[in-house]
């Protein structure tokens, strides 16, 4: 039988093991830094690792901590861990409109931004960077596979009209139009993205701002048709009937794979082209009604780094170096389609080899065009308030089912209302 | 004189009982700080605006219930737990009753069987979450099958619409629940005294009599205790959602568990989040206890 | 006739092994794939693995995050230190319960009811500031405490209870006579009768709290690193498209609670059908 001083002992085994856990989780020391990131196909947990290990030699004394978003949606895991109270150091690629209403960012000093990129006003938040403009994105493109658009006898388009035959086209040929990874909300929402930016933000590039000011609405008209187009792609059968079921990462497969024969995502999509076959791949801007050029953009590609750090200035130094390293930039645009914002320097500089769609891609950015901010992607003045993404989001996987494009445009407009009130 | 010996003294603790008390004062302390605590917590914060991104919260009265009735997607949340509920609790429960009769044999072969229908009771709703995925997305291993057997021809979208999610979702739960409910149907059939069924027998009963006058009224109580578990499981039911659709497509599988957390860690809206809280505690409540009272009431009367 | 008769046996036996075996197919499923190449899994998903493989298991096993090693641990740390310290708690508690008037005992069992009703969301938040407030935020302690305090001491105390109640209170006053004080009537002569309801207890509330899902994602957070199962989630996210990968990192996780109960089955199930007929 067991006698008492066991159970005396018992007791406190147990309590001593839960003080020692307690004792080894208060072992961070001061320059241990936590670091939010996410993993893409493209972005992997090796691209982490490596990029933090090449910042780290030119910020020596910085510990990091690395946590991984269990998604994409990173806004949502920062809201997360700041809600529970483990708000990160160092956050990846965060909005930061988010966050800067309750101070926890820490702006960038602008000088350091002045000197050092393109547009340094590119990702500015009233005035301030938070997330210093290293790279840009194209949000999105429409890539295309060339061999399927052979077989159906069609060329790039330029004007919707012109995207409507092709569409129908491919169809008629037993070929798949349009992939969709409309499992994953914010790969569902591309399309609408891509109409919104060019319709509406082409026609009228301060609508985000007008919108604020309460000037305008989703429920426009202007809006209301460019919406409608979504739903004529989703009516005409352009999209894989399953395509909610498709998460992100099968889209890519199956695009890459030949299963459809367009693929509107954002540009880091030029990371996950097979290199054996890219030549297959083409790519044109998302059509306008009238055939001019709207590029969809957004500028930054870096980290933005807590006010309630506790250490701040090494979380600067860590940032900075990985904001201006080159072999991190290298990374970022052989695998992430990134293109690079770092003053005095040309592709050449980095010592990469890219592929010729890459280089299509990245004239659109390099040469003198219109350039909007792609809605619901840029971290900038432009950001959808707080929350609203996801509803832009939910908004775009719904319409792939529901006709009732006013009604789910006025949800958003009250999403917006309840967000900024 | 057992009865009054068992009565302990009124008021203080006995000293040689002191021990004893602390321990148990520890325990109940432990609930109080973690569960009646929160819930008054939660209650409080309800009646509030708070939200971690402000630096002040005030009271706000009932606005955040106001709010909620109002709020379509917390109605569409209800609408889908509650459906899911019912449906998941009839369908373990029925494939439960059936698979109980089924294994209700001593032979090793059906021990056997027993042991394997439990296994996805112990599998974490994460692991069940992904391997399920794996299942039913639209290039996934079911979709594979049914292609190569020639019963479709193109891809299904078992969690691509609202509707088919909502009955994928259903059947996994289900497929869980099902390990426990056939469980307790086995201990309840195994409880019929044998000499029901020889009764039944020289009476000339049928099969379908059989069941309907015998082992039915005679597993109510194990009836009681099932769908009680699985309606409350329902209503928990957290991570197997999180994992497979993550409340998607257009938040159509959002089961107010799921809404909530959203509510108080993406959108930052804990004193809502916490009325709505308070709705799913109130509708879990009211939901049990009914239940449980209708159905021992049942027991009774069968 | 008798030819028949004698089949029948036989044919129940296979149908009902039909139905289990379709019943457990997506079981069967992981453990086949998990032993297989990707391309093999997408030719063949329902195939025995011949020649079985185990890079999918080394590979998981080789992951630089040392995902299931570090997760296996952390499960096992936050379980058996939230047992060991259950057990004793809950069954004291119910002791003490089971010697007390008849209407107290049921306003305290009606409290503790309670517990096993709210869903855990509702609690979630609270919890984590309550937590916070003690220091124990985002921390083993704390999460041990909060699984503690929560519906698993409900459950446990509704175990023990009943098998309490039923521990004659003859043999108590005698010991008592003999001199022996509270605590230790209850270690060395009630629980050695209540060993059943310490395994269910054990049982049981291993089993879910080595599942247990919002409480480690929320309470614990991603710095103290994971428990197997947010580990899996958090980790794994949504860009594993390599079947035979997933399949393998979900086969060395399932497999300590399934060894587990196939090692305790018979305790489980005596518990379950204690639980449902008391």
């Amino acid at each position: 039988m067991i006698r008492k001083p066991l159970l005396a002992a018992c007791l406190i085994g147990a309590l001593a093991l839960t003080t020692a856990c307690s004792d080894s989780d208060s072992g961070g020391g001061e320059s241990t830094l936590t670091y939010l990131t996410f993993e893409t196909p493209s972005l992997t947990s090796t691209f982490w690792n490596d990029s933090i290990a090449s910042a780290q030699q030119q910020a020596p004394g910085v510990k990091i901590n690395r946590i991984t978003s269990p998604n994409t949606d990173r806004d949502a895991y920062a809201k997360q861990l700041q809600a529970s109270g483990q708000f990160p150091d160092l956050l990846q690629s965060i909005t930061p409109a988010n966050f800067v209403g309750a101070g926890l960012l820490q702006p960038y000093d602008q000088t350091w931004v002045n000197a050092n990129f393109l547009l340094p006003e590119g990702n500015a938040l009233k005035g301030k960077v938070y997330i210093p403009p290293t790279n840009s994105q194209v949000i999105p493109q429409v890539f295309y596979n060339k061999e399927l658009f052979t077989k159906a006898g069609v060329q790039p388009p330029k004007t919707w009209a012109e995207f409507l035959t092709v569409c129908d086209k491919l169809k008629a040929a037993g070929i798949n139009p349009i992939e969709l990874g409309g499992g994953d909300p914010f790969a569902a929402g591309m399309p609408l993205v891509g109409i919104i930016s060019a319709d509406v933000l082409g026609k009228n590039p301060n609508w985000l701002q007008e919108r604020y000011a309460g000037k305008v609405k989703f429920t426009d008209d202007n809006v209301v048709t460019a919406v409608n187009k979504y739903r004529t792609l989703v009516g005409n059968g352009y999209f894989d009937k399953g395509a909610l079921g498709v998460k992100y990462a099968d889209s890519i497969t199956r695009f890459t794979g030949g299963k459809s024969a367009m693929y509107p995502m954002g540009s880091w999509f030029l990371g996950s082209v097979p290199k054996e076959t890219a030549d297959n791949f083409g790519v044109f801007p998302w059509p306008t009604d009238d055939g001019s050029l709207v590029i969809p953009f957004t500028v930054g590609g870096s980290m933005a780094i807590s006010a309630k750090s506790r250490d701040i200035p090494g979380a600067t130094k860590f940032a900075q170096a990985w904001s201006l390293d080159p072999k991190n930039l290298k990374a970022l645009i052989e695998g992430d389609g990134a293109f690079p914002m770092l003053k005095d320097k040309t592709l050449d500089d980095y010592g990469v080899t890219v592929t010729q769609v890459f280089e299509d891609s990245y004239k659109y950015v390099t040469d003198q065009n219109t350039k909007v901010s792609s809605i619901s992607w840029a971290t900038n003045d432009d950001a959808l308030p707080p929350g609203v993404n996801n509803d832009f989001y939910a908004a775009s996987q719904a319409l792939f089912t529901s006709s009732d494009v006013k009604g789910e445009l006025a949800k958003l407009d009250k999403a917006w209302d309840t967000a900024t009130k | 004189m057992t009865r009054t010996s068992r009565a302990p003294r009124r008021g203080g603790v006995r000293r040689e009982n002191r021990g004893l008390f602390a321990i148990a004062a520890v325990a109940f302390g432990l609930y109080v700080c973690f569960l009646v605590l929160p819930l008054l917590l939660s209650l409080r914060s309800s009646f509030t605006n708070e939200n971690p991104l402000r630096a002040t919260s005030s009271f706000v009265g009932l606005d955040n219930y106001r709010e909620a009735v109002g709020d379509t997607q917390l109605r569409a949340s209800l609408v889908f737990t509650l459906i899911l509920a019912v449906g998941v609790t009839v369908a373990a429960n029925a494939v439960g009753v059936l698979f109980a009769m089924m294994l209700n044999r001593t032979t090793l072969s059906y021990r056997v069987m027993r042991t394997v229908a439990f296994l996805p009771q112990v599998l974490s709703g994460v692991i069940v979450g992904f391997v399920w995925q794996t299942i039913l997305t639209q290039d996934g291993l079911l979709n594979h099958v049914l292609q190569r057997l020639g019963l479709i021809d193109e891809p299904f979208a078992w969690l691509g619409s609202p509707n088919a999610a909502l009955f994928s979702i259903g059947v996994v739960v289900a497929w869980i629940l099902t390990g426990f409910t056939t469980v307790v149907y086995l201990a309840a059939l195994q409880n019929i005294p044998l000499e029901l069924h020889d009764m039944a027998a020289l009476d000339g009963v049928n099969r379908r009599q059989r069941f309907t006058r015998v082992i039915w009224p005679m597993i109510a109580p194990g009836t009681t205790i099932s769908v009680t578990i699985s309606l409350i499981t329902v209503l928990k039911l957290y991570d197997v959602i999180a994992v497979l659709t993550g409340g998607g497509p257009a938040n159509s599988t959002q089961s107010t568990a799921l809404y909530i957390v959203q509510l108080a860690f993406t959108s930052d809206r804990f004193g809502y989040a916490s009325s709505v809280a308070m709705v799913l505690l109130l509708l879990s409540a009211v939901i049990a206890l009914s239940v449980t009272n209708v159905l021992r009431r049942r027991e009774v009367n069968l | 006739m008798t030819a028949i008769r004698r089949l029948r046996p036989r044919v129940r036996v296979i149908v009902a092994a039909a139905v289990i075996l379709v019943f457990v197919a997506p079981i069967y499923l992981m453990i086949v794939n998990a032993f297989k190449a990707q391309p093999d899994i997408l030719s063949s998903p329902v195939s025995l693995p011949i020649p079985p493989t185990i890079d999918n298991l080394s590979t998981a096993l080789g992951r630089p995050d040392n995902l299931i090693q570090l997760g296996l641990r952390n499960s096992l740390v936050t379980v058996v230190c939230s047992v060991v310290l259950l057990i004793p708690l809950a069954a004291a508690f119910s002791f003490y319960l089971s010697r007390r008037r008849t209407r107290a005992r049921a306003l305290v069992l009606t409290a503790l009811a309670a517990g096993l009703m709210v869903p855990p969301q509702v609690i979630l938040l609270p919890t984590i500031k309550i937590l916070t407030w003690v220091g124990l935020d985002h921390s083993y302690p704390g999460l041990i405490l909060s699984n503690l305090g929560g519906g698993y001491l409900s459950f446990a105390v509704f175990v023990y209870v009943g098998f309490m109640r039923s521990v004659p209170e003859e043999v108590i006053q005698a010991a008592r006579l003999d001199g022996a004080g509270g605590v230790r009537i209850w270690w060395q002569i009630v629980m050695p009768l209540v060993r059943p309801a310490t395994a269910t207890v054990a049982i049981f509330s291993s089993l879910w709290i080595w599942n247990d899902f919002l409480n480690p994602l929320f309470i614990l957070g991603p710095l103290q690193g994971q428990t197997i199962t947010t580990g899996l989630y958090l980790t794994i996210g949504q860009y594993s498209v390599d079947y035979g990968q997933l399949f393998g990192i979900m086969f060395l996780a399932a497999i300590v609670p399934v060894l587990g109960y196939l090692a305790v089955q018979k305790q489980f199930i005596a518990g379950l059908t204690a639980g449902s007929t008391k």
